[in-house]
């Protein structure tokens, strides 16, 4: 699953043109912050390599969160066994 | 907490997004490169300490919840440089913009790379001043037109990614936002290396750079900068004039030596029998 977080979306459209597989479409509506938010419309074609991600200036786009290594089971998305190993 | 969120963001101070950056603006896509990479390289987050001087590029640190030293303009490096001689254990990771690192603290660039000391140096080369208004810094190329060029620049840029392995740097790439993975690796590598390491990101300033030639959207401006992208074994057998206008990535130095902290530590020992650097405010003897 893909998720655009349109609080955060500055509709740079960079996802569109970074996205290989072209999964981004334009939507045709402007929102209230005045931006024209991209959507997934081929969301088949996602091979998941999390190029958009990455690639969002702005930290919109999630795909399939539950597959990064550092969710536990519980998919507590605090729990990353790097983050604090305590102070030195 | 089980809702979906963006992997970026456990890292972010939340509560100031969305940041300032321009749509479009590489900036941020060079924030969630360094924190794949620092994923990538099992880094202690805890562990790292953020310099930055002034820029819209040196408020990268100011977003990522980790400590932080936003300083002076021009001299990230000076400051990161005392950071890492008084405490050795700290991953001491500069932010920096072209204008930041290249201009008002080239001779500061230059020699932490002469130095080598055990720091990252990520430089973002939007090729211009973005936070100012878009005039011309050392890294613009010949001919583009901007605040302070109005006719156009006639300086030739500096190259930095050669200039800092050519002064000694253990360290030294280039490359640019649209190719993440390799960035991403570059940034592991360059976080993983005991010396000076140097990764110049060229990227995108829509706003300024993008504004005034004639590059109206973010996405006209990534087309460009990957049209005219050329790995490093490719360039080497392009002519002088194919290059023109062509950006170069690749790895420009990447060999170790001599790293300043440790050569320091060693010094120290040798001499004084202890460490010289104090690394509390309680203690003032060695
Ligand atoms: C000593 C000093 N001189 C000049 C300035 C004004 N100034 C602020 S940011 C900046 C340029 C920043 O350019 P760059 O480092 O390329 O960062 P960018 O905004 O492009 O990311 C300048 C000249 C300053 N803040 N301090
Ligand atoms: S890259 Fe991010 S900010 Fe830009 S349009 Fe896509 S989701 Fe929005
Ligand atoms: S994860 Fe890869 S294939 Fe899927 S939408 Fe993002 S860039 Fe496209
Ligand atoms: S002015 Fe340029 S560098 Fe600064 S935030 Fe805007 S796009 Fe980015
Ligand atoms: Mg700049």
């Amino acid at each position: 699953m893909i998720i655009i977080n349109e609080d955060l979306c500055k509709g740079c459209h960079l996802c569109l043109f970074m996205c290989y597989k072209n999964v981004y479409a334009i939507s045709s509506e402007i929102n209230k912050k005045g931006v024209q938010l991209p959507f997934v419309k081929f969301e088949e074609r996602c091979t998941k390599c999390g190029t958009c991600e990455v690639a969002c200036p702005d930290q919109a786009i999630t795909v399939d969160l539950p597959d990064n290594w550092w969710m536990d089971k519980d998919n507590d998305i605090n729990f990353n066994p790097h983050f604090a190993k305590g102070r030195k | 907490m089980s809702e979906k969120t963006n992997r970026f963001l456990p890292y972010m101070r939340q509560d100031r997004l969305p940041h300032i950056f321009c749509p479009g603006c590489g900036n941020g896509a060079v924030m969630n490169a360094f924190l794949e990479a620092m994923e990538k390289a099992e880094m202690d987050f805890d562990n790292i300490a953020m310099v930055s001087g002034i820029g819209c590029s040196s408020r990268i640190p100011g977003y990522i919840n980790c400590d932080s030293l936003h300083t002076t303009h021009g001299r990230a490096l000076t400051f990161a440089t005392g950071l890492k001689i008084a405490n050795k254990d700290l991953d001491v990771v500069v932010f920096s913009g072209d204008g930041d690192a290249a201009s008002i603290g080239g001779n500061h660039l230059i020699h932490a790379a002469r130095r080598n000391l055990n720091i990252t140096m990520i430089c973002i080369n939007n090729n211009i001043y973005g936070m100012t208004g878009g005039q011309v810094s050392p890294t613009s190329p010949k001919g583009i037109v901007a605040t302070t060029a109005p006719y156009g620049n006639y300086d030739t840029p500096f190259k930095l990614a050669e200039l800092v392995a050519g002064a000694g740097a253990s360290y030294s790439a280039r490359w640019t936002t649209v190719e993440m993975e390799n960035l991403v690796l570059s940034i592991k590598t360059a976080l993983k290396n005991p010396g000076f390491s140097f990764v110049e990101v060229v990227t995108l300033c829509p706003t300024y750079f993008g504004r005034k030639n004639n590059l109206k959207t973010p996405t006209a401006m990534a087309a460009v900068m990957k049209a005219n992208t050329v790995f490093k074994s490719a360039a080497e057998r392009m002519s002088e004039k194919e290059l023109k206008d062509k950006i170069v990535v690749g790895e420009f130095a990447n060999k170790q030596r001599d790293e300043l902290s440790e050569v320091l530590e060693k010094f120290s020992i040798e001499n004084s029998g202890g460490k010289t650097a104090v690394n509390s405010a309680y203690e003032t003897e060695f």
